[in-house]
């Protein structure tokens, strides 16, 4: 043994980083369903958001009264606080399965409900008031923002705006970066394992870049200064054909179980190497309203035993080296999409920032857990880097706050189309993809 | 017709009937010792009394009058689905100030622990 020649490269050390999680507000751990509807989930909403947008309004427009709905008078200018409805005339209702005629409704388009009809209203608990002008416009707002507004009531009892104030970016903490040197986050999403798009080499070939076996030494040094991988979503697909409720046959029951298999021998690998988070999406065997509870670790037998794999909720927040990442799986901005308009992914993002509310459209178009007492979408403290995951082209971008806060914008775009991954790098707030 | 004009106004009652429900009288309404509030007083007595026999006990009380005046009160959020207990720790917890004698009535079991409402939506 003593003959053999062994190379002298030294070991290369992977960084490390210290993590916290903070998806406690996620987790749905002491709530127990009593009946409860949906009122009270806007309740705590509208409260948490009016006082917020009740101290900012004494700083825009001091010497403007503020009321609620029932207090307007026709004429005198005021500042009303409420909930925004927004009236969309090709938003799907259940009601139309009743309708007698369905000749005036013309065919819904699957991508966007939008009409050139749609008009918001604002609601507090006092009353509902419709709203005109051209401040406000309908197909930037969706349901479930709540912002302050400044206006008077017309004679034909509509409140016609002069001007909107929205919460804007939540109050940033300082990062305290405590070294200078690269340290770099993978943000993958999309992987759908098992689905006819996805192909399993390109995600080993993933897997061994980042666990350090592909390459020479600089690639390898690269890598090992990857600190955590973050997995956003969507990660397996099972055949859509099992799912139909039937009683399945022994062989169709291999196959419901082989893409999640596939992807724990492959979580594994990164689990064996590096600290993973892997949040459910839409196509996870997860439940189906947000905040989507963490999927169950028995689901990755190989990839439980370590201690670095986390299995964690949708919507996933944590803190690494002081920087505090905040992300989806992309159900907020695509339930946006389709009710809304906006240049890119990334304005959407932006627009949920600036409301301070993950999912403005929850519980009205995106489902969601009947919460009582609290709202856990709301954004008390802003991230220093927001993602959203499974969205179809990667974008990213700094967003400028109006106290000087800056949030990281990332678009991260299926894995299983394209290919990419996002590399974020903590220390320069920078993000690049790499194929 | 057959009848007679003086039978007409035997074959006709002139009065309504005394059955059903009715208004409640004077005497009925100063002991309840009534504070104003949100809804009609009138919609909510016949309500009592709509269920067949008066529910004098239970909702004649004070106490459950005071927090039946909590549960219609708009400020602390809709009350249905919630119980009563619940919806006052969340009004603390949102900085409403709730009153602070009701979290000891609900607590020593007084009053009913779910909103006026549970069972009868």
């Amino acid at each position: 043994m003593a003959g053999m020649e062994i190379d002298t490269v030294e070991n290369l050390q992977r960084k490390q980083s210290t993590y916290q999680s903070l998806d406690e507000t996620f987790e749905i751990q002491n709530e127990t369903y009593r009946g409860q509807q949906y009122s009270q989930i806007y309740f705590a909403r509208l409260h948490m958001m009016r006082t917020l947008l009740y101290s900012l309004v004494t700083h825009w427009k001091p010497h403007v009264p503020v009321c609620t709905v029932l207090g307007l008078e026709e004429g005198r200018e005021c500042i009303i606080v409420g909930t925004l409805y927004k009236h969309m005339k090709l938003k799907p209702c259940i009601l139309d399965e009743y309708s007698k005629e369905r000749s005036a409704v013309p065919l819904v388009k699957h991508h966007n409900f939008m009409h050139p009809d749609d008009h918001l209203v604002l609601e507090d608990e006092s009353g509902r008031v419709k709203l005109g002008g051209t401040v406000l416009s309908p197909s930037v707002y969706v349901t479930g923002v709540v912002v302050a507004l400044h206006g008077k009531e017309t004679g034909a009892g509509d409140f016609m705006v002069l001007d909107v104030l929205e919460a804007g970016l939540a109050p940033q903490i300082e990062p305290q970066l405590k070294s200078r040197e690269d340290k770099y986050v993978v943000f993958i999403s999309g992987v759908s394992a098992g689905s006819s798009l996805s192909n399993p080499l390109q995600f080993q070939l993933l897997v061994d870049h980042i666990t350090g076996h592909l390459g020479d030494e600089k690639e390898q040094g690269i890598a090992a200064e990857i600190v955590h991988v973050v997995i956003a979503g969507n990660s397996v697909e099972i055949p859509l054909g099992l799912l139909n409720g039937q009683n399945l046959a022994s062989k169709d029951q291999s196959r419901l179980s082989e893409p999640v298999q596939e992807l724990d021998i492959l979580l594994t690998q990164i689990a064996a190497g590096v600290p993973v988070d892997i949040m459910p999406g839409s196509n996870d065997p997860a439940n189906f309203s947000l905040p989507q509870q963490p999927l169950n670790r028995w689901l990755f037998p190989g990839s439980r035993a370590y201690n670095t794999f986390r299995s964690c909720t949708n919507p996933h927040c944590f803190e690494l080296d002081g920087v505090r990442i905040l992300g989806t799986s992309g159900q907020n901005i695509d339930d946006l999409k389709k009710y809304s308009e906006g240049r890119d992914g990334l304005e959407f993002m932006e627009r949920t920032l600036k409301w301070r509310h993950l999912a403005p459209t929850t519980p009205n178009t995106l489902g969601c857990y009947p919460f009582t007492d609290r709202d856990p979408f709301l954004i008390e403290s802003c991230p220093h880097v927001y993602f959203v995951g499974n969205q179809d082209k990667y974008g990213t971008r700094i967003l400028k706050g109006a106290e000087g806060q800056l949030v990281r914008l990332i678009s991260i775009p299926k894995f299983c189309n394209t290919g990419m991954v996002v590399v974020f790098t903590t220390t320069k707030l920078r993000s690049q993809t790499s194929f | 017709m057959a009848t007679t004009p003086s039978n007409m106004k035997g074959f006709y009652r002139l009065k309504k009937n005394k059955s059903g429900i009715t208004k409640p009288t004077s005497s009925k309404k100063s002991s309840l010792h009534l504070v104003p509030s949100l809804g009609s007083d009138i919609t909510q007595l016949t309500a009592l009394i709509s269920h067949g026999s008066p529910d004098l006990k239970d909702y004649h009380d004070n106490h459950e009058e005071l927090m039946r005046q909590f549960d219609m009160n708009m400020a602390y959020g809709p009350c249905l689905g919630m119980s009563r207990l619940a919806r006052w720790e969340r009004a603390q917890r949102l900085g409403l100030n709730p009153p602070i004698g009701f979290e000891g009535l609900l607590k020593a079991e007084k009053v009913r622990s779910e909103c006026w409402w549970d069972g009868r939506i």
